[in-house]
């Protein structure tokens, strides 16, 4: 045998090893006779993580925000209590119930707080021991998840409650989450399937999925702790964060121009030339479905169908009630040019003081009625006073994911005077502008890059 | 002699264009909103399946052959059940509603 082939055994070898570690978690015979018990059950081995689990965002969908204007920096925020105009509402005011019956004398139950992983009767933010029993481990961790088991119900008592799968089928499939542990939740957030983020995590859509990465491959989570990038919209955080050179390092291209690029333009501008998704609802007026429940009227886009916009940003957010985006400008050197997707939605604001109102959807949902939406949200929230008016909110949403090497953006789709980038609305001069728009900056290259294309 | 041919020449392109205005037409894609009222499909490594979803504007049941991975896979986990309320695309390909677009109308 030579050396290669040998190498290329123990290589073959290690890595079904791996693999048969990976399908048969330790524990196995443990769950084949006593049962999954839930947490109780993987706290056998991983003692004090449901505990640990309770102290993050997936379970507080809040956290202390530092880089958003306009915060008391004591507070928690996040989808917990934050008001805008994708969730009008949030897991306070929309919190799991039972609409009330449309016309064809229908129900359903319906609630921001539906993707957290606990039971609801142990909702957002709870804690102590009843609240680490409740915690669905398998959702996350279990490749067999049943989902027909994690509805809500009402109990006898009438309080609802979010039912999970807590077979032992489903314990013995556990593992590093996939792509469909996640996208479960992260897929159908803000209404619908892939409006709010408009991305599909697919081989089709993004070169990481297509090399068969998945999400925890970037988002590597440490004691359930996960990274994120600095979206302005998404601020709840667990003090990690991430981005492209963690991986990639600061000079990621062979070319040396495109790596004079790095230091001020994202990766994502280059890269993730598309986005999708809504880019416009109206909370003021409901669209009525066949079924006779209605939802907020909404414009979308199926991934990579719409254009993204691009602006300095330097990881701090403006955040006023008619604008959420990135702060930053060519002279702070802090701030790259950043792909957004741009957002813009029509609601309610309290004419009284100028902020945005929120909306329970119950109430909408069931009868096309939005103001009795806003009345119910205001009567949770203890708001007396207020006086509704339509008016429009933008919101700039990371571009973070389809991310591509052969369709990234090149010399001339910048450097063009059609180019994506408008270089007058980012700060430069018209001189600058007349520069950075002639072909003498890539004019060269171009032309060494097409002899090479054209080269048999 | 002539006029007949003529008629008979006449008729078979006014014929081949209906048939292929037919043809066409039964490849466009037909729009409907309903609830699963079934799924029918064969075991984990099923590449098939077929859902009946009751028409919300007819009242109708329409059979919906599925063959899209990342479908099957929802009905594999349950991720899509009975009674789900689906906006659905489909084409007529071989007498079969073939679907080009399955998702659950609600969110969260």
């Amino acid at each position: 045998m030579t050396m290669k082939g040998l190498l290329a055994t123990v290589l073959y070898v290690s890595l079904g090893a791996a693999q048969v570690m990976a399908a048969d978690h330790p524990g196995r015979e443990t769950i084949e006779k006593n049962g999954y018990k839930g947490p109780e059950t993987c706290e056998e081995c991983h003692p004090g993580t449901a505990k640990n689990f309770l102290n993050t965002v997936h379970w507080k969908h809040a956290s202390k925000v530092t880089n958003v204007d306009n915060l008391d920096p004591k507070q928690e925020y996040g989808m917990k209590n934050r008001i805008y105009t994708f969730c009008n509402g949030n897991d306070i005011v929309n919190n799991l119930k039972a609409t009330p019956k449309n016309e064809k004398g229908k129900s359903k139950l319906t609630g921001c707080n539906t993707c957290h992983p606990g039971d609801h009767l142990c909702d957002v933010g709870s804690c102590g021991t009843k609240a680490e029993a409740a915690v669905d481990c398998l959702i996350c961790h279990s490749s067999e998840y049943d989902y027909s088991k994690r509805k809500p119900y009402t109990n006898e008592k009438g309080q609802v409650v979010m039912s999970q799968d807590r077979s032992t089928k489903a314990a013995l499939a556990i593992g590093k989450p996939s792509v469909k542990n996640c996208m479960t939740c992260h897929e159908t957030a803000g209404g619908g399937y892939l409006i709010k983020r408009g991305f599909a995590f697919n081989a089709e859509n993004d070169v990481h999925a297509a090399k068969k990465m998945v999400c925890v491959d970037c988002h590597k989570t440490k004691d359930h702790k996960i990274p994120t990038g600095f979206d302005p919209n998404n601020w709840a955080n667990d003090g990690v964060r991430l981005n492209c050179s963690g991986c990639h390092g600061e000079k990621p291209h062979k070319d040396a121009d495109f790596n004079r690029h790095v230091a001020r333009i994202a990766c994502q501008t280059c890269h993730i030339p598309t986005t999708g998704g809504a880019y416009s609802k109206d909370f003021t007026k409901w669209t009525k479905l066949p079924d006779g429940f209605y939802e907020p009227t909404t414009l979308q886009k199926d991934p990579n169908k719409l254009k993204p916009v691009y602006a300095w940003y330097n990881q701090t957010v403006k955040n006023e009630p008619h604008f959420i985006g990135p702060k930053g400008s060519r002279k702070d050197k802090n701030s790259k040019i950043y792909p957004f997707k741009v957002y813009q939605a029509k609601a309610y604001y309290n004419k009284l003081n100028g902020q945005l109102l929120s909306m329970d959807f119950a109430p909408p949902m069931a009868t096309g009625d939005t103001l009795a939406g806003v009345a119910s949200a205001a009567k949770t929230l203890g708001i007396k006073k207020y006086e509704p008016v339509p008016g429009w909110q933008t919101i700039y949403f990371a571009n973070s994911h389809l991310v591509t090497k052969t369709k990234a953006l090149t010399c001339e789709n910048c450097h063009a005077p059609n180019g994506v980038l408008d270089f007058k609305q980012l700060g430069y001069s018209g001189k600058e502008v007349q520069k950075l728009t002639s072909p003498t900056i890539y004019f060269d290259k171009a032309v060494q890059k097409q002899k090479e294309k054209e080269e048999w | 002699m002539k006029k007949l041919v003529s008629v008979m020449i006449v008729l078979a392109v006014f014929g081949i264009a209906c048939l292929s205005f037919t043809s066409s037409a039964s490849a466009d894609e037909i729009k409907m909103v309903g609830v699963i009222t079934k799924i029918d499909i064969a075991g984990k490594d099923a590449k098939t399946a077929t859902a009946t979803l009751k028409d919300n504007k007819s009242g109708n049941p329409i059979e919906i052959t599925v063959n899209d991975d990342l479908t099957l896979d929802k009905f594999k986990d349950h991720r899509i059940v009975e009674g789900d309320e689906i906006r659905c695309k489909y084409e007529v390909i071989d007498g079969k509603n073939v679907s080009k677009y399955f998702r659950k109308t609600a969110g969260c």
